[in-house]
């Protein structure tokens, strides 16, 4: 995976040179939010589920995808859908800590869409749960690193879209 | 891999968010941010004469060596592979890690210092000098941070 610090250091390395100027200026500015992205990475870890369980009460709970002939239903597939919403709010906030969306490509985002049609899993509904979550999120962090949060989930929606 | 890099990885492997070690981790990384920096500036502006200083140091205690026996481009060659490594140490200093030094600069370093016939015990000498110039001219705070790079250059020679 890539994270800020080495998508600066490789580049360098390659030309021979130390940081400096505005790769330098990025670090410097990833640097000065860095306890702020641990705090939040701190915040959503330990609330996770939490998390994960209002995100769905505020955008799928209620709809027909919980109901026989949804994609929610039964059991097994509302725990499949826990789980990757779980996947995606845990490679979000890596992602937010790094930085950098690699990890969230990589890890979860190859592919995915090809997946989830090959399971009929709704797209649309998958993207509001994504949406909601930002909103969960930023609840509970605050509203600048909700920001940086909403950043990663953000492309996780560009991701399915 | 940066520190940061490290500990997702790490968490990824096994399934879960950070756990508090790693958070404090990244936490006291983030924390002396500033004396990462003001160390790598340092020796970047400084390179030439850590390097300056390390060779001669290095050549008073060890003068029958390649770099020292008057072929300019051995010397040359030397000193800028003495020059490399001091980057190689500031990436480690911004990194908090390791990882750019093993994978940049040590990786294989064996073996080609051997093909070049430039003698490792000299090499190991010349770092300890290129260490302690380099010491020199940091604060102490900052010498903490770039110390254990250059000592595991020096070990790995």
């Amino acid at each position: 995976m890539q994270d800020t610090i080495t998508s600066l250091i490789n580049p360098a390395d390659e030309k021979g040179l130390y940081l400096e100027g505005s790769a330098l200026d990025t670090l410097q500015q990833y640097f000065k939010t860095g306890a702020l992205r641990v705090k939040a990475a701190s915040q959503i870890g330990e609330s996770a589920d939490s998390i994960i369980s209002t995100t769905v009460e505020k955008s799928l709970l209620y709809g027909d995808i919980t109901l026989p002939g949804g994609n929610m239903y039964p059991t097994r597939r509302y725990a499949a859908c826990l789980r990757d919403l779980a996947y995606f709010l845990r490679y979000a906030t890596y992602a937010m800590l790094a930085a950098d969306a690699s990890i969230l490509d990589e890890r979860i985002l190859n592919g995915l869409k090809d997946t989830y049609s090959s399971l009929g899993v709704p797209i649309e509904p998958t993207i509001q749960a994504v949406q909601a979550m930002k909103e969960v999120v930023t609840q509970r962090v605050g509203s600048e690193a909700g920001q940086e949060m909403s950043v990663y989930l953000d492309h996780i929606v560009s991701g399915l879209s | 891999m940066s520190i940061v890099a490290k500990v997702i990885a790490q968490s990824d492997r096994a399934d879960r968010f950070l756990g508090s070690t790693e958070l404090t981790q990244l936490q006291d990384f983030f924390n002396n941010s500033d004396v990462r920096i003001s160390a790598s500036q340092k020796l970047a502006a400084n390179q030439q004469r850590i390097v300056e200083k390390g060779s001669q140091q290095f050549w008073n205690q060890c003068p029958d060596t390649p770099s020292n026996r008057g072929v300019k481009q051995k010397t040359a060659l030397c000193q800028r592979d003495q020059g490399w490594y001091i980057r190689l140490v500031s990436y480690c200093v911004l990194a908090g890690n390791s990882k750019p030094l093993e994978d940049i600069g040590l990786d294989g370093m064996r073996d080609m210092y051997v093909s070049l016939n430039v003698p490792l015990s000299n090499l190991r000498m010349a770092m300890r000098c290129l260490k302690q110039a380099a010491m020199g001219l940091l604060s102490s705070e900052e010498a903490a941070l770039a110390g254990p790079y250059f000592d595991q250059l020096i070990r790995s020679f």
